[in-house]
């Protein structure tokens, strides 16, 4: 039981996280807030991502004395993942455009509605 | 409204707690994600690219034009906050 | 991977997480996301995945911060919850 726990807690870790930028996202009335709230929940994700990839036992993936003969073979398992690495520095990347994009188009909501909390956009939009 | 809110987030997340049961266990070399293709890129990405960084070795040699749509996708996201961002100024005048 | 080290970091994580989403003053929230965001980028360095973790706290802790004390310095500080 004690192993099943201490082999799976990130995981629930990673769910609590998410959790919490998923309610940021949908219970928080602030525009700003949801936003925080999007970073939060993608962050949760390259993390699970990023967990994924770790090797117990196994160095960092950058081969060492790489730059010389190298007539030693290579151990695969001595190594961790790097897959889910280049991915999510992809993803890392896209997660900030999607913030720059974000806060322009939020930029502009301020301008026209002068507020951003969500309810009174909304009244504003009724009237 | 917040309590609806609260609903959901607690059904999702005892959704994905049980899915992580079958998950493979943290940091356990034999986990499907460690066994398919990464040893073929660790083995062979020295000797193919000449670089000791593999993760550099991938998102620059194997995985290159991936790199460049994440350039484009930078540029798009630039593009657009140019535009949201001037018309609204114009409109004012 | 040292599991002491990871469980502590992810306490961490946690904490600021619900303080960054919790917080009235939104310079404050950004402050906490600017935290959070280091945070998360040790705990990828003790993963073994230090190309993310640099990108991490180059592109998300840096820029992203500075776009959001941009963006809120634009608009209004205070919020309602």
């Amino acid at each position: 039981m004690f192993d099943f726990i201490l082999s799976k807690y990130n995981y629930w870790i990673y769910v609590i996280l998410m959790m919490i930028g998923f309610y940021a996202m949908i219970g928080k009335r602030n525009l700003i807030k949801k936003v925080i709230g999007m970073n939060i929940f993608q962050t949760a994700i390259i993390l699970f991502f990023v967990s994924t990839a770790a090797k117990r036992g196994g160095t960092l993936p950058i081969i060492e004395h790489g730059h010389g003969h190298g007539a030693h073979a290579i151990q695969a398992t001595a190594y961790i993942n790097p897959l889910p690495h280049v991915l999510m520095l992809t993803a890392i990347v896209v997660m900030v455009s999607t913030l720059g994009v974000a806060l322009a188009v939020l930029i502009a909501i301020y301008r026209r509605h002068n507020t951003l909390e969500e309810d009174e956009i909304l009244r504003q939009q009724q009237k | 409204m917040r309590i609806l809110a609260l609903i959901t987030v607690i059904i999702t997340g005892i959704i994905l707690i049980y899915g992580t049961v079958d998950m493979p266990d943290w940091g356990d070399p034999n986990s499907p994600a460690s066994k398919h293709v990464s040893p073929g890129y660790i083995e062979e990405a020295l000797e193919k690219t000449a670089t000791p960084n593999i993760v550099t070795a991938v998102l620059a040699d194997y995985r290159s034009y991936d790199t460049l749509g994440e350039t484009a996708v930078i540029f798009t996201a630039g593009i657009a906050c140019i535009l949201i961002l001037r018309r609204r100024r114009r409109q004012r005048k | 991977m040292i599991v002491a080290f990871d469980f502590i970091l992810l306490l961490f994580v946690i904490i600021c997480a619900i303080a960054a989403i919790s917080v009235k003053d939104l310079l404050s929230a950004v402050y906490i996301l600017g935290a959070y965001s280091f945070f998360m980028c040790l705990l990828w360095a003790e993963m073994g995945a230090v190309d993310v973790a640099f990108t991490e706290a180059s592109v998300s802790a840096g820029i992203g911060t500075v776009l959001l004390i941009a963006a809120v310095s634009k608009t209004k500080r205070r919020s309602k919850d």
